[in-house]
């Protein structure tokens, strides 16, 4: 089946600036596809050259079976099939709710009449039935973000862009303004690239992440993949908390490397035979009290749901996390077992050496 | 914090008090009382008045409709088109900012009057260019700047650019975002921007004064000028006074209107992470680019490169060929009585802008205390008063003391811009939040260091813009210091204006010259470097 959106060797630059290079990555109908990236990585801008706002240096993109980028711009914004929502809301403030919802279906020559009601039943969808007559100034930040993911919906568009939606949002209500676009996309049936730097946000919507860098896409897989396996260090960190240790080769076996941090050995699924030290990368919950490798506890974290430690290693530092209060205190020393690891790239840049 | 009444708040309350009681409130007081009291106009002198009265509204309207919408485009264009040399072509069109509206006008007249350089060129030249039309061209050019950076902003604060693009992916095309979005969004400032167009169109003097007086086109302004300056009848004397008091009140009043509508620019709420990364790769648009070029070289450019050359040429009606050129119309410019003119500009100048920095200040500083808002409002008001009107009042406030005197000249420029001074001043203060200040407290400073050693670093660059300012508007002024000079104290503008008007061509010119391009040659560089335009045109 064509991919609902096709992008190949993109770069885009800013006078002497480049700010993507070399991007190429496909969606599938009705995939979710996450853009992770801290801010200034490129991920407004790769949304932006999709949407049409931008024109690329070079490279290519297609949009269903459409190539839309080529001479004079390619094909316009307006008609490139694709609903978007802003981090910013980008609300019209002079338009109440239902003409901003209406206002995709008015451009598509719909009548007035027709356009209000279906209108109303997109509000409706996205549970902001009685606000219909709101202005922006109006509403709270959640309100008016539906207001711009009902917009994004009336289009009834194959694709979705969505830029960062909740990063502007209370975190109170970011939850639910997230669960609200998942819930709607999924019934859309169309697909989506949803930027945004966080990781939670990421893992939790979307079908793959793509993790962009410096305007480079460092790594694609699934959720699991990208946060059990990344690709180097800098990856871990952003996909959720991790430590390094140093560790030395010990085997080469059928499964991978067996590695020894001090006096505890770990088998780690990975390839290659690295030589000197190795810096292993380890998830706080790979970790379980009791075992060999000893630490002192120097700070403890109560969370809520868990309790979180950081332990001062001969090896490096480690944090582990456990649920419940803490049953440890700051000076306590304990032994602990590494469980899991992964070795990401050595070097923390562009290609895996083992992987 | 207590509002505490210390000596220095007196003291300075009672000082800034006692100046504007003395500088404003008196004058406007006098001339309306005088005029309700000496009203009684009949015949030719009515029937002028009225004819005034109209042309000066046809300005004033004219004026608003042309800058506003020219003034619009040319946002437009730098801010929403991919044209090729951007920042060159905002200095292009805030071009007319350094130049006087009469030089303008006189450099029209040398490019486009009969004689000029277009007639000697192509044998074509404006007809019209004396009269209703000249005017509103000349007036309307000058206030392009104003209009063309109060739109940009409008635009920067109340359209952000993804509510553009929020139009185009719902499937809007750019057309239909311009109408259904972009302009709605900017109505109320584009009302606004109209309103002050009109204040300029029907305050304007030094245009109607080049173009219109000749063949008997008549404004207010150049009516009071007649009437004071010109004429010794007690008549014309009323007449002027009730002329100052209509256009005062119009002019007030459409201020005020102006400043209600332009209130909402700049203070739409703009979300933290701006508008997301600029359009950038589009296709340049070079023929919008040579459209908006032939625009700034026909307005601008043209004009004063035939100015340039008259000056430099040895007379009237003589190609600018290289036998022809010669810097005699310098050496007589700069002779005698004219150096005198030329040393009393930059003097006053040097003194308003000092004074009136000074006094902004202190208005600024009282804005927290007690009477302070009230202090604000009228400095603004002030403002808003006509150049003509303002004169008027001067003279009959402070005449009997000081008429003829440089100081009266002084007085009157002190008044009027006193609110460059103090709107340059708050409007950066309003920026420095004063959990700085406490900063700076808590971190050990006195109150006097941590103003010296924080406000002030901060508040420099609005306290040498607003100085920078006053100074340029001072030095280019004509409709106050043409009604109140006096034997041996003419201002450089007024030499120029009155050359102009006893047909010396080519002085008046070289004069125009010196008043107006070693302000264009430090300035422009600074335009096109500095921070100023970036933080007016929010592209920084």
């Amino acid at each position: 089946m064509t991919p609902a959106v096709r992008i190949e060797d993109l770069s885009v630059g800013y006078g002497d600036t480049e700010v993507l290079r070399g991007v190429s990555l496909t969606v599938a109908q009705g995939e979710t596809l996450a853009l992770l990236g801290p801010s200034g990585s490129g991920k407004t801008t790769l949304l932006y050259t999709v949407a049409g706002f931008i024109e690329p240096t070079a490279g290519e993109i297609e949009i269903g079976d459409v190539l839309v980028t080529g001479a004079h711009g390619g094909v316009k914004p307006e008609d490139r099939d694709i609903g978007m929502v802003f981090q910013n809301y980008a609300l019209w403030p002079h338009m109440t709710a239902l003409d901003t919802v209406a206002y995709p279906l008015r451009r598509a020559g719909r009548p007035k009449a027709e356009a209000r009601e279906a209108g109303r039943e997109v509000l409706a969808l996205v549970g902001l039935a009685g606000l219909e007559e709101r202005k922006p100034a109006e509403m709270s930040g959640g309100q008016q973000q539906r207001v711009g993911l009902a917009r994004a919906l009336a289009r009834n568009a194959r694709l979705y862009l969505f830029d960062e939606p909740t990063a502007h949002l209370d975190s109170s209500v970011q939850r639910s303004v997230q669960e609200e676009i998942a819930r709607r996309r999924r019934d859309s049936g169309a697909a989506a690239i949803y930027a945004t730097h966080d990781s939670s946000e990421a893992l939790s919507l979307a079908d793959r992440v793509a993790i962009i860098r410096e305007g480079v896409i460092i790594q694609i897989g699934t959720p699991g993949e990208v946060y059990d396996r990344p690709v180097d260090v800098w990856a871990a960190r952003l996909t959720g908390p991790a430590s390094v240790l140093k560790a030395e080769l010990e085997a080469v076996t059928a499964d991978g490397l067996d590695v020894r941090v001090g006096e505890s050995r770990v088998s780690v699924p990975a390839s290659g035979s690295p030589t000197g030290p190795i810096d292993l990368l380890v998830r706080p919950e790979w970790v379980k009290p009791g075992g060999s490798l000893k630490g002192v506890i120097s700070e403890v974290w109560y969370r809520g749901p868990y309790t979180e430690y950081e332990i001062r290693t001969p090896h490096g530092m480690l944090t582990t996390s456990m649920p419940g209060w803490p049953v440890m205190s700051r000076g306590d020393e304990a032994g602990w077992t590494i469980e899991r690891a992964w070795i990401p790239d050595q070097a923390g840049q562009d290609a895996p050496k083992v992987s | 914090m207590s509002r505490r009444w210390d000596l220095k708040w007196v003291a300075l309350t009672l000082l800034v008090g006692t100046l504007l009681v003395v500088l404003v409130l008196w004058p406007i007081g006098e001339l309306i009382a005088v005029a309700i009291e000496q009203y009684g106009l009949e015949g030719a002198d009515a029937e002028r008045a009225r004819q005034s009265a109209v042309n000066t509204l046809a300005v004033g309207l004219l004026v608003a409709v042309v800058a506003g919408s020219l003034g619009a485009l040319g946002a437009l264009v730098t801010e929403r088109t991919a044209v090729p040399g951007k920042a060159w072509l905002r200095v292009g069109i805030l071009l007319p900012i350094l130049i006087p509206p009469f030089v303008s006008a006189l450099s029209w007249t040398r490019a486009y009057g009969p004689g000029g350089l277009t007639d000697d060129l192509l044998g074509v030249s404006a007809d019209g260019l004396f009269g209703l039309f000249g005017v509103v061209a000349v007036v309307a050019v000058n206030a392009v700047p104003l209009s063309y950076l109060l739109t940009v902003a409008a635009l920067n604060s109340r359209v952000e650019s993804d509510v553009e693009r929020a139009a185009r992916i719902s499937g809007a095309s750019p057309a239909s975002t311009l109408g259904t979005i972009t302009v709605p969004l900017l109505a109320p400032a584009l009302a606004g921007i109209g309103a002050l167009g009109f204040v300029l169109g029907i305050n304007a003097f030094g245009v109607p004064a080049v173009l219109g007086s000749p063949v008997g086109f008549r404004t207010v302004t150049t009516l009071i000028y007649e009437d004071l300056a010109l004429s010794a009848r007690p008549e014309a004397f009323r007449r002027a006074i009730l002329l100052a008091t209509g256009l005062v009140v119009a002019a007030v009043t459409f201020v005020i209107v102006a400043e209600v509508l332009l209130r909402s620019v700049g203070t739409a709420p703009r979300s933290a992470a701006g508008s997301g990364p600029q359009l950038a790769k589009v296709r340049p648009r070079w023929g919008v680019a040579a459209l908006a070029w032939a625009f700034v070289a026909t307005t601008s450019i043209l004009p004063l490169v035939a100015l340039g050359l008259v000056a430099l040429t040895r007379g009237v009606g003589l190609p600018p060929v290289p036998e022809n050129l010669t810097f005699a119309n310098f050496a007589e410019a700069l002779d005698g009585r004219l150096l005198g003119a030329l040393l009393r500009s930059v003097g006053l100048a040097l003194l308003a802008a000092t004074v009136g920095i000074l006094l902004g200040a202190g208005v600024a500083a009282l804005r927290k205390r007690r009477f302070g808002g009230v202090f604000g409002v009228v400095v603004l008001m002030t403002f808003a008063v006509p150049g003509s009107t303002l004169a008027v009042a001067m003279i009959l406030a402070h005449g009997r003391l000081l008429r003829d005197t440089l100081l009266i000249i002084l007085a009157a420029y002190v008044a009027k811009l006193w609110a460059v001074g103090h709107r340059a001043i708050a409007g950066s203060a309003e920026n420095v939040a004063p959990h700085l200040y406490l900063a700076a407290r808590s971190s050990g400073a006195s109150s006097f260091s941590a103003v010296r050693t924080i406000l002030v670093p901060m508040l420099r660059p609005a306290l040498a813009g607003g100085w920078v300012l006053i100074f340029l508007i001072a030095f280019h002024e004509v409709t106050m210091s043409s009604l109140l000079y006096g034997p041996g104290t003419e201002t450089l503008a007024v030499a120029v204006l009155n050359l102009q008007q006893l047909g010396d061509v080519p002085v008046s010119s070289a004069l125009a010259v010196i008043l107006t391009v070693p302000l264009l040659l430090v300035a422009i560089p600074l335009l096109t470097s500095s921070r100023i335009p970036r933080r007016f045109l929010g592209t920084g």
